[in-house]
Order: structure tokens, then C-alpha cells, then sequence
């Protein structure tokens, strides 16, 4: 099959032959793991907000990017579907705080009534 | 007239001038999307997280343990659903079947422990749609996810019934594998669910 | 199943029957019909849109009128507005997204045919549903963009919201199903060597325009999603009492609504980039420039929403953040209206209706932009907001902008989808009349809006000076009328005794002129190898570097167009759409509906989607 962008060599993978169950179940090991140590942290006494805030999402962030990297293969994909995943996910990202801000969510945009 | 075979097996309709499936990368523009339709719910959310003027607060009715075993589940039914698709490829059909099964089974369970969830919100703490803005911006929020993951279930089932009526084999690899996309969306937009409005305070 | 023995030279015609011939369009999937389809339905609502304009001028002509009451008019200028963004000009632009596409990247079909028809009859339902309203006397009056809480069942206690509400959501399920579709196809489909960057620019900026459509709907979806279930469930999303902010509603449809804005005027841009090349027979002057353009300003479109909010009180320095975003977002708009600029220096010049078209978008496109910018500054805009200054600026962009790019367009290719050439005449006449109605029209609605005239009012007192500007104001928009009659005679004269055109009336650059005019089905007999963004140019000329033009290949034989295949036509789709349309507007009638009719969208979402999925123990098609 003709291939003008000279991508056709890099959907290696798609077979999901880089990945073995041995490696998707590490996985799921690991994300259990850090479940349960999100849900331990709420129990840590005296823990200030936001360094309980931080820790949660960065460990939930981690997550994300072992479900999306490796059980959706986006690691090892073509850089196209990651495009078309990443991108709008930085959108989304950026309106979320936008409109937590603009909604004195985080107190940084005082109204001005 | 030429050899429809011969034709058919030259040209997969599927496959594009880059060599990646259309409906792989059609799928993928989908959760690119659906981001942010989850975006906006998550935002609206945030937006009025402790304005409301009345009713219930989120630490009086959340039940963490419950909701850590149901992200649990999903991620653990992602785990089946990778299994199921690794299975396929491997032309073992009984044994994806089977996966695919445990995987909807799983979702189904998330599914119930979420009205389970529901019921005693409204029964047992009076806190409905209508009672306050956190009432209103959780049911839909997590009340959206629960039909994503409703819809996911049904999907899945019907792979399930295909396999058993000898209908799904290696060759349908690629639908399997974007209805495992879609399972893993709906897995990680719990992930943001969870941590955003369970865990953090 | 479509044969290809059907094209073969010599091959016997069926001879169509009536009923044939409208199934035929009811089951099809050729992306070139389904262009036809959105086309026509496009322009027939649009008609409708126009004449709520004329009824709405018809009313504001004289102060103190009552053609009209206020009641009505509110739910002229909602209909006006809606009908003219969501079911004329996104549709508009989508048939030459679905007819030009696949022939511009050297495609036969796009990625998804069924899929593609599907959101052709989901369209077309919510634009009946829309329109269903007036039988029920429930015609939709918030205005276009329905701000809270106006909409709730508290101020709004009529069915009226509730049509708009479920239609729009209907429309925007269609639109990014196509865009899917298209995304899909641009990045999967072109012919080999067509490289992104070697992608006509209409092609590119359709592209961008498909990102802005399935990243900016769903934030209207949310929104409405909200206020349905306020209006239905009794939740408090939009309840002020209740702690809840009106604001949530503005915001959420602003994201969605400036990317909106963007959908409505790129894919125009993209038609000006291809018909000022041919028409100066110059290539577009730096055509990276121009796609990088695009590129930025689909992005960027969505930080500066908020520029539509700067007098609802957000403070400083949300006004600031959206104003300096605003201000930098014309920067690549600028750019391109220079780049097209150059395209035509040292050009030689074909006068021709399409050109004129583009070269009135680029003037009143630029125009809209000067008022666009003045509204950037929060000071300004809080003198201009909500006067018809803004409704001068927005008919600046979206008539003197998307519409007459969208006229360019249909010159342009009328040819080639018909296979007959618009009368040369006719279409200047169209064009001058239009041009001058709707300057007429529009321009002294910028010094009405200076001297004070709200927007949305159904009258106004003689002694306060408006009244001569509004009736130059209602003659220039019976002007513009009447350069449509012009363009609906010429259609019908074309129709009848056109001038036949060859596969490229236009000595055109692009793919599209290398095949007959109507394509075949299959579009292209030989998948093309494409070497340059105008291949065609190239194939013909050489690039002067070469020498000779490139040698004629060798004729197509019956052989190789056998071996196409086509995919064959599908009553699923127009099937499923009805059954959508069953179940919501069933929202509006009974539960009962509602679940009946969900569950057959279910079932018929199964059958849709095996129905090449073969047979227990068969081989695939």
C-alpha cells in the first residue's frame, strides 16, 4: 500500500505484539497499588490540603498515563492517534481550569461585584 | 465480471493510505471528543463545588470505601479487556469470549453499586437532583459516566453473544480492540471522577 | 450491490422509475449525492431564514410598526439566527465538504460512506423538529445563543425552548458524526504522494473546521444537557435562587459558540484559497503561511470566548485575558487576507463570477474583522455590546464573509457537479445586486448602533433619530432578495439550457478538474499520483524546472474499472435517523415514546453496525 508520510513502518504494535499479558497485568498490579495508596493518603492525620491535593493528582495522573500508554496502546501507536487523544485532552484540561477560575474556584479571579 | 474474491481480498475498505484502521483512528477522534464533554461536566462541577446553599455536603454522604471498590472493578476490567483482545489475536475465541464476559460482568457491578449509591443518597440523606447544586452537578456528572459505562456493558455483551454464534474470530480483531478503547476511556474518565470528586476535599 | 459492469462502456440502462429514482436518494452513500442532499435542504432553509430577515427589516422600516408583535419577533430573529448558523451555512459548508473532498485528496468515497448519510438524515431531522415548533405554535423566541435563565420553565414555561433545546442537540450529533467522518478521511484517505502539506488548502482548512466540530460541540451538548435536565428534572444548574449561576450557561455555550464562529468562516476561507489561484492563474501566495493560519486560529479559538461576556461583570482580569487573546487571534487572520492580496499581485486576472465572490469576501470579510477588532477592547465593546453595531460586524463576517465565499464556491463547482456552467450574465447581476443590498443593508446598522439602537427590539420611537437608517436598512435587505431570484433564474436557466462544461472549464490546479464533469461514482478511473499542492497545474504546464508537460498516460481500460469497488447502498441509515428522531422528540410527547423509541434506535444501531459483519461461519462480503 502506497504510503506518502513514510508512516506505514511505524504501526508496529498494532498487533500488540510489544505488549505481553505478563506486562498488562504488572500493570494492573501497579494501579492497584497506587489506588490504594490514594485512598490511604485521605486517612494520613493532620496532612495539609493542598499537599493531599498535589499527591492525588499526581497519582492519579500516573494512572492515567498507565491505562492510556499501555492498556490503550497509545505508547506503542502510530503518533497520529495520539494527536488526536493528546491534543483535546490539553483543550479539556485548559477549559476545566479556566472555568474554575473564572469561577472563583481557586479564589485567583476576584468578581468584581 | 471480475473475481469478487480475488477484488475483495485485495482492498480492505478499512485500511487507509496510512495503514492504520479508519475505524481505529475514527475511535480515537471519538474519546479525543469525549473528553471534552466530560471536560465541561468536570468543570461545571468544580465550578460550583461549595456553593451550594443547602442540603447534604460531599462529606456527609460519601461512602469511600464502596467507591474505591468500584474503581477497583474498572480497573480491573480493563485488565479483562486487554486479556480478552490479547486472547483474539491469539484465535483463542472461547477464552476472549470469556473475557469480554468478565469484563462486562465487572462493569455491570460498577453499574449497580452505583444506584446502589444513588438510592441511599436519595433515601437515606435526602439528596436528589433538585436538592442543591451538588446534587444537580453530581447525578449528572456520575450519572453520564454510568450510561457510558451501560452502553460499554451492552456493547460488550453483544461481542459476546457474536463470539458464542461463531460470528467473531482473529479477523475481527479491530472491532474488539476499538470497543476496548472505549472501555479504557471510560475507565480513566472514572480515574479524574474518582480523584476529583471523591478524594479530593 | 452497485456493479461497476454498470459503467462499463456499452453497458445497458435501467430505465428509472419515479419511486426508484427517490429511493435511490433515500439509500444512498455516495458522498457526492449526500453533498447534493445537504445542499439543497441548506438552501431552502436558508430561504427560510431570509425571509424572517425580510419580515424582521419589514417591521424595523418604520418606528411605532405592528406588522408584528413583539412576541413574534422574538421568535423571528431566534429562528433567523438559528437557521441561518446551524441549518444554512454549517450544512452549506458540509456538502462541499462531502461533494469536494474526496475529489480534491484523490478519494472515491470518504472513510465512513454510511456513517456519512446517517448524519445527512439526522440533520435533516433536526431541522424539521426545529421547524416542527410552528405547527404547534411553540416557536423557539430566547434567541439563537438561548441565554439563562430566561430559558427556564419559569420564564419560559412553552414547549417553545424545549424544540430548540432537543433540536440543536440533534443537529450537533449530526455534525460531529460527519466530523469524525471527515477527520477520518483527510488523514486516511488521500491518494499517494498527497503529503498534508500537499493538501489543497480548502482541504486543510476543512480539516481544522472538523477538530473545531467535534471539540467545541460537546460543550454545547453539556450545556444543554444542563438545561434540559433543569427544565425536566427540576435541577438547579441555572437556578439562581438556588445558589446556581445564569454565567455556567453563557460560558459553556461561548466555548462552544466562538469555535462556532470559526466553523462558519473557515471553510469559506478554504474556497477563496483555491479560487483566487485559478482565477490569477498564480498559485496562493504562500500557501504554508496561509495553512499554519488556519491552524492558529483554530487553536487559538479556543481561549477567547469570553469576548463575548466583557459586560457581565468578570473582572479585570478575566476581561484583560480574553481581550489580549481576542487582539492576538487577528493576527493569522490578518495574515491570510495578505496572503490572498498576494495571490492576486502579478496575477493574470480571469474576471469571472467566482472570483468576484472572493474578492467581495475578502473586502467585507475584512471589514467585519476592523469591527470584530474594535469589539476586542472591553471599554469599546461596552458601548457596542448589545446595539447593532454588533449585528452590523457579525452580518459583516458571516454574510459578507461565509455567504458570498459560499456563492464563490458554488460557481466555482457548479460545473462540476452538474456538468453545466451558471450563466456568466446572470451571476454578475447576482452578484452586484448582492453585493450592493447588502452593503445597503448592513453598513448604516454600524452608525445605529453608535447612536444607541439596541438589537432585538421589535420597534422604536420616531423621535429618536433611527428611522431613516432602518429604511434604507429594510430596502437594502429587498435588494439582497432579489439578487437570489436572480440566482434561483439562473439555477433554473442552467438546469434547462446551460452551457455544457468539460471535465475543466476553469483551467483549474487541483484533482477535482481531472475527472468528468458529473463524476463518475467512483470519481477517479485511476487512483492519482499526486507530486504538488496544485498537481493538476503541474501535470498540465510542467513547472517550468521540467520542460515538457508530463506525457499523457495510457487510457483507462473497462478492466480496471470493473475491478472498483464501490460500497453498496444502505437503508440503515435514514432508518436509524428516523428512529433517533422518534425517541427525542418523544421527550416532548411521552415517556412511552421515548423508551419505544430507544430501544428500536438500539436495535437498529446493531443492525447498522453488523450489517457487513458476516454470517455464522461465512466469509466477509
Amino acid at each position: 500500500m502506497v504510503d506518502p508520510d513514510g508512516t506505514a513502518a511505524a504501526t508496529q504494535g498494532e498487533g500488540g505484539g510489544h505488549v505481553t499479558v505478563k506486562t498488562y497485568v504488572n500493570v494492573a498490579i501497579v494501579l492497584a497499588i497506587i489506588t490504594a495508596l490514594e485512598v490511604a493518603t485521605l486517612y494520613i492525620p493532620g496532612i495539609p490540603s493542598s499537599l493531599l491535593v498535589g499527591i492525588l493528582l499526581v497519582m492519579s495522573a500516573l494512572k492515567f498515563y498507565l491505562v492510556v500508554g499501555f492498556f490503550m496502546h497509545l505508547k506503542y501507536d502510530h503518533q497520529i492517534m495520539r494527536a488526536l487523544f493528546v491534543g483535546p485532552l490539553m483543550i479539556a484540561i485548559a477549559i476545566i481550569l479556566a472555568v474554575m477560575a473564572l469561577f472563583s474556584a481557586f479564589l485567583l479571579l476576584p468578581r468584581s461585584h | 465480471m471480475a473475481d469478487h474474491a480475488a477484488t475483495h481480498a485485495v482492498h480492505d475498505p478499512n485500511i487507509g493510505t496510512t495503514g492504520l484502521d479508519h475505524r481505529k483512528m475514527g475511535m480515537w477522534a471519538f474519546l479525543g471528543s469525549d473528553c471534552m464533554f466530560f471536560g465541561s461536566l468536570i468543570g461545571t462541577y468544580l465550578a460550583y463545588k461549595g456553593k451550594s446553599i443547602s442540603g447534604p455536603s460531599p462529606r456527609d454522604v460519601f461512602d469511600i470505601p464502596l467507591t474505591s471498590y468500584s474503581a477497583a472493578l474498572l480497573l480491573a476490567s480493563s485488565l479483562t479487556m486487554v486479556l480478552a483482545l490479547a486472547a483474539l489475536q491469539d484465535d483463542r475465541v472461547k477464552v476472549a469470549a470469556r473475557w469480554l464476559l468478565a469484563t462486562a460482568a465487572m462493569g455491570l457491578h460498577f453499574v449497580l453499586n452505583q444506584v446502589y449509591e444513588f438510592w441511599t443518597f436519595v433515601h437515606h440523606h435526602d439528596l436528589t437532583l433538585s436538592t442543591s447544586l451538588f446534587g444537580s452537578s453530581f447525578f449528572v456528572l456520575t450519572g453520564f459516566h454510568g450510561a457510558h459505562v451501560t452502553g460499554g456493558v451492552v456493547w460488550l455483551l453483544l461481542l459476546v453473544g457474536l463470539a458464542w454464534g461463531g460470528r467473531l474470530d482473529k479477523r475481527d480483531h479491530t472491532k474488539v480492540e476499538i470497543a476496548g478503547l472505549y472501555w479504557h476511556f471510560v475507565d480513566i474518565v472514572w480515574i479524574a471522577i474518582f480523584t476529583v470528586i471523591y478524594l479530593i476535599p | 450491490m452497485a456493479t461497476p459492469a454498470a459503467f462499463m462502456p456499452g453497458a445497458k440502462a435501467e430505465v428509472p422509475t419515479f419511486w426508484g429514482v427517490i429511493a435511490s436518494w433515500l439509500i444512498t452513500v455516495d458522498h457526492k449525492r449526500i453533498g447534493i442532499l445537504y445542499g439543497s435542504s441548506a438552501f431552502i432553509f436558508f430561504l427560510i431564514a431570509g425571509i424572517e430577515g425580510l419580515i424582521m427589516r419589514l417591521q424595523l422600516a418604520r418606528p411605532d410598526n405592528n406588522i408584528v408583535s413583539a412576541q413574534t419577533f422574538n421568535e423571528l430573529f431566534t429562528m433567523h439566527g438559528t437557521t441561518m448558523i446551524f441549518l444554512a451555512i454549517m450544512p452549506m459548508s458540509a456538502a462541499f465538504f462531502n461533494y469536494m473532498i474526496p475529489l480534491l485528496i484523490g478519494a472515491r468515497d470518504v472513510a465512513f460512506p454510511r456513517l456519512n448519510a446517517l448524519s445527512y438524515w439526522i440533520f435533516l431531522s433536526g431541522g424539521l423538529l426545529l421547524h416542527a415548533s410552528f405547527l404547534f405554535n411553540a416557536v423557539p423566541d430566547g434567541g439563537w445563543f438561548g441565554y439563562a435563565n430566561l430559558t427556564s420553565s419559569q420564564f419560559s414555561p412553552s414547549h417553545s425552548i424545549d424544540f430548540w433545546m432537543l433540536g440543536l442537540q440533534i443537529l450537533g450529533i449530526s455534525s460531529m458524526l460527519a466530523g469524525f467522518n471527515f477527520l477520518v478521511t483527510i488523514i486516511n484517505m488521500r491518494a499517494p504522494g498527497m503529503t498534508l502539506m500537499r493538501m489543497p488548502v480548502f482541504v486543510w482548512m476543512s480539516f481544522v473546521t472538523q477538530f473545531l466540530i467535534v471539540l467545541a460541540f460537546p460543550a454545547i451538548t453539556v450545556a444543554l444537557i444542563l438545561l434540559m435536565f433543569d427544565r425536566f428534572f427540576g435541577t438547579l444548574f441555572y437556578a439562581p435562587a438556588a445558589g446556581g449561576d445564569p454565567l455556567l450557561w453563557q460560558h459553556l455555550f461561548w466555548i462552544f459558540g466562538h469555535p462556532e464562529v470559526y466553523i462558519l468562516i473557515l471553510p469559506a476561507m478554504g474556497i477563496v484559497s483555491e479560487v483566487l489561484p485559478t482565477f490569477a492563474r498564480k498559485p496562493l501566495f504562500g500557501a504554508p503561511v496561509v495553512i499554519y493560519s488556519g491552524i492558529m486560529i483554530g487553536f487559538f479559538g479556543f481561549g477567547v470566548w469570553s469576548h463575548h461576556m466583557f459586560s457581565v461583570g468578570m473582572g479585570p482580569v478575566a476581561d484583560a485575558a480574553f481581550s489580549i487573546a481576542t487582539m492576538l487571534i487577528a493576527v493569522p487572520t490578518g495574515v491570510k487576507i495578505f496572503n490572498w492580496l498576494g495571490t492576486l499581485w502579478g496575477g493574470s486576472i480571469r474576471f469571472r463570477t467566482p472570483l468576484y465572490f472572493s474578492l467581495g469576501f475578502i473586502a467585507m470579510f475584512t471589514m467585519g474583522g476592523l469591527s470584530g477588532i474594535m469589539h476586542a477592547s472591553p471599554p469599546v465593546d461596552l458601548q457596542q455590546t448589545d446595539t447593532y453595531f454588533v449585528v452590523a460586524h457579525f452580518h459583516y463576517v458571516l454574510f459578507g464573509g461565509s455567504v458570498f465565499g459560499l456563492f464563490s464556491g458554488a460557481y466555482y463547482w457548479w460545473p462540476k457537479i452538474t456538468g453545466k456552467m451558471l450563466d456568466e450574465r446572470l451571476g454578475t447581476v447576482h452578484f452586484w445586486l448582492m453585493m450592493i443590498g447588502f452593503n445597503v443593508t448592513f453598513f448604516p446598522q454600524h452608525y445605529l448602533g453608535l447612536i444607541g439602537m439596541p438589537r432585538r427590539i421589535y420597534t422604536y420611537a420616531g423621535d429618536l433619530g433611527w428611522t431613516f437608517w432602518n429604511l434604507v436598512s429594510t430596502i437594502g435587505a429587498f435588494t439582497v432578495a432579489l439578487s437570489f431570484l436572480v440566482f434561483i433564474g439562473n439555477v433554473i436557466k442552467t438546469a434547462r439550457s446551460g452551457q455544457v462544461a468539460g471535465p475543466d472549464p476553469w483551467d483549474g490546479r487541483t484533482l477535482e478538474w481531472s475527472i468528468p464533469s458529473p463524476p463518475p461514482v467512483y470519481n477517479f478511473a485511476r487512483v492519482p499520483e499526486v507530486r504538488d499542492r496544485d498537481d493538476l497545474w503541474l501535470q498540465k504546464y510542467g513547472d517550468g524546472h521540467e520542460g515538457a508537460p508530463r506525457p499523457k498516460p495510457a487510457p483507462v481500460t473497462a478492466a480496471e474499472i470493473a475491478a472498483i469497488y464501490m460500497p453498496p447502498t444502505s437503508f440503515w441509515p435514514i432508518l436509524l435517523a428516523i428512529a433517533m428522531a422518534v425517541m427525542i422528540s418523544g421527550l416532548l410527547i411521552s415517556m412511552y415514546q421515548v423508551i419505544v423509541g430507544g430501544l428500536v434506535t438500539l436495535l437498529f444501531m446493531y443492525k447498522f453496525a453488523v450489517e457487513y459483519h458476516r454470517p455464522a461461519g461465512g466469509n466477509r462480503h
